[in-house]
């Protein structure tokens, strides 16, 4: 799976502002919103609702201080990325407990078919490695994100 | 006509019963009870008895075709649709992952076996020599593997993805096309002998690179064009014409290459492999299932229809030699080469176990040389006898085989790798089969490729590039197998649907009108005063 085809420097954030597991996520969708892959603020409050009511069936944070907010709207064309990352950590109430510091979002069709799910799966697994948590949370540049991820 | 319209209603309820008990009863593959039901009711059998007032129903023709030209026609354009499904069904993709032990299995399993034939048919001295339309026939019988009751027992054991499954259906896609390059090779030998001609190395040399050269043809420029042609057809938006458009292309090259001096199947088999890599594969196979189903069973009875008992007799014993050598060709053919490549004794039995079925290209070829007049009864009959006997003695030996041992090495290949399952228990099996098949859903909606390994088995396989994951339901519970090292993506579906689902359950619970739509449902239906 090409990460560079959903990715682009201008959906990686290297310093959230936020300290709450709400505000890192408008951030993100703020993000996503500058970046030109959500249109307007009708959509954007609809992102922001999928995500929050993803995230309260059941916590994207995962171990590690892993979290992959995510959600599936009609009101995006096809699936959109972002990275962003919180080097101080904050508590996304995931599963080991630990707070989170690189974070993952996508925005899915709900109605159109495509590798939606395989693509957090993909990202995830790729995060699982110690080295390339370390490598992208040293990184200085959107552009060495990117690399690290898609090398 | 009247004559074909009762033989056709006896075929069609005989066939289908026979099916039955054989299955449901004796829980042996169905195709042996068709084939059994037609050695029954043929022109040898209860058939051929005059019935007073009758007549006689299958009164034989007095030639070495037992059965009426109109109802053998039935039973080719079955053998046609067979072979065509059976094209579409190969997974080409799958056969070039395994390819090098796909290769090695499937040409030691055809090369053993032609020889075994041929050669236990001159040790008979049911053909005069090895070369003589006989012994040729007897080997090209010998070759294709069934592979479709090996692959129904491989989903039942949920062993379809294991190393040795996916060999097994690496090679018989391999199996399949040697077989049938054989077939034609041999239908010119026996064309040119049967006419009186002599054949020597130059003609075979000959005969050989226009079978294989047409058939590289015609495969390659069919596996360059069908996606062209299926991006035309799928603008008349209906998978019924579809199909039936299909369906006339694999006719009109089975014509082609008959009137090529080949033979029909060959043309029906290229024209379904060539379809097999478009999307609208599995939409075919699913919409020419009510045909299968009607005209397959004829297939089989017929066959056993023209054994002609009388002319078995003297072949028994050889029959019973050339069906034992049949079994240990494929064993011998197909499991050495997979001992050699990485897997152990265990696994190598289980391979050439898998191959043994003969099935519908063995009586197919064993039917075209009794209508060429290549063979005579006494071979045709022993062909039919090492079918009988190889599919009824695979399955439980191959079952019986699968056990929690490995059947691999302990240095295995990375692309031999470790399959995890994930198992999940719901509160019944209503909850589960819906789970099941929302679950496959999902799987579609991330564009995997999701087929039902039959209509009454509770496993879909589905694919996307090299990723293979095997679902299945067994009452409550709902597994989900994957390689290891994608493991991570079924964990990730199969969360997301769960969640899904809980929230569906919820919403449900809050459907404020639920009562009232129940009480609705019931309103002034049962109020009738007098």
């Amino acid at each position: 799976m090409n990460l560079r085809k959903v990715l682009s420097v201008d959906t990686i954030a290297l310093d959230l502002k936020s300290d709450t597991k709400d505000g890192i996520i408008e951030e993100m969708i703020d993000l996503l919103m500058a970046a030109g892959k959500i249109r307007d603020l009708k959509d954007k409050k609809e992102a922001l609702r999928v995500v929050l009511e993803r995230e309260r069936k059941m916590s994207t944070g995962m171990q590690n201080g892993i979290a992959i907010p995510h959600g599936k709207t009609d009101r995006v064309d096809n699936l959109v990325a972002a990275v962003a990352l919180k080097k101080s950590g904050v508590d996304f109430g995931s599963l080991d407990g630990q707070p989170s510091r690189i974070f993952v979002m996508t925005l899915s069709p709900d109605t159109r078919t495509g590798p939606h799910i395989q693509f957090l799966a993909e990202i995830s697994r790729q995060l699982n490695d110690p080295a390339v948590r370390d490598r992208i949370l040293q990184a200085e540049r959107p552009e060495d994100v990117l690399d690290i991820l898609s090398s | 006509m009247l004559r074909l319209v009762l033989q056709l209603a006896v075929i069609f309820i005989a066939a289908r019963l026979g099916g039955f008990v054989f299955s449901r009863w004796l829980k042996i593959p169905s195709v042996l009870g068709e084939l059994c039901s037609g050695l029954l009711i043929g022109p040898y059998a209860l058939g051929g008895m005059n019935i007073r007032g009758l007549g006689t129903l299958f009164p034989g023709t007095g030639d070495v075709l037992a059965v009426s030209p109109e109802l053998y026609g039935f039973a080719t354009i079955a053998s046609i649709l067979l072979l065509f499904l059976s094209g579409l069904e190969s997974d080409l993709t799958l056969f070039a992952r395994y390819s090098t032990v796909g290769i090695a299995v499937g040409v030691g399993g055809v090369i053993v076996s032609f020889i075994g034939g041929a050669w236990a048919a001159v040790l008979f001295r049911v053909a005069p020599s090895f070369s003589s339309p006989a012994a040729l026939f007897l080997g090209v019988v010998s070759t294709a593997t069934s592979v479709g009751i090996t692959a129904r027992i491989l989903a039942d054991k949920r062993k379809m993805d294991s190393p040795e499954g996916v060999t097994i259906l690496a090679a018989a896609v391999l199996d399949d096309v040697l077989g049938i390059v054989l077939l034609a090779v041999v239908v010119a030998i026996s064309r040119i002998q049967t006419a009186g001609g002599h054949v020597d190395w130059g003609d075979v040399g000959r005969i050989c690179a226009k079978a294989v050269g047409f058939w590289i043809v015609f495969t390659a420029i069919g596996l360059l064009s069908a996606r062209r042609i299926t991006s035309v057809l799928k603008r008349l938006r209906s998978m019924e014409i579809i199909t039936s458009i299909a369906f006339g292309l694999a006719l009109l090259m089975a014509g082609l290459m008959e009137m090529a001096g080949l033979a029909l199947i060959i043309g029906a088999y290229v024209t379904g492999l060539a379809l097999s890599r478009t999307d609208v594969a599995h939409a075919i196979q699913n919409q020419l299932h009510g045909m299968y189903n009607m005209l397959v069973p004829v297939f089989f009875c017929v066959m056993g229809m023209l054994v002609n008992f009388a002319e078995l007799k003297p072949v028994i014993l050889f029959g019973l030699v050339y069906s034992i050598i049949a079994v240990a060709a494929k064993l011998i053919g197909c499991g050495l080469p997979a001992f050699l490549m990485n897997f152990n004794r265990l696994g190598a039995k289980r391979i050439g176990l898998g191959m043994v079925p003969r099935g519908e290209v063995a009586l197919i070829v064993a039917g075209i040389g009794l209508s060429t007049g290549s063979i005579q009864h006494d071979v045709f009959g022993a062909a039919v006898m090492m079918t009988l006997l190889t599919t009824l003695l695979a399955p439980p030996l191959l079952a019986h085989s699968f056990d929690h041992r490995s059947g691999v090495r302990h240095r295995a290949e990375p692309s031999m790798e470790e399959i995890k399952t994930i198992s999940l228990d719901f509160p019944s099996t209503d909850i589960a089969s819906f789970m099941f098949s929302r679950l496959a859903q999902t799987f579609r909606n991330e564009e995997f490729f999701v087929y039902r390994l039959g209509p009454d088995v509770q496993t879909y396989q589905i694919r996307k590039d090299d990723m293979v994951f095997t679902l299945t339901q067994e009452g409550d519970s709902v597994q989900l197998s994957a390689p290891a090292k994608y493991e991570h993506v079924a964990r990730f579906i199969l969360l997301e649907e769960l969640l899904t689902m809980q929230d569906l359950a919820k919403s449900f619970e809050r459907m404020h009108n639920l009562d009232g739509m129940k009480s609705d449902l019931l309103k002034g239906v049962f109020d009738a005063d007098e």
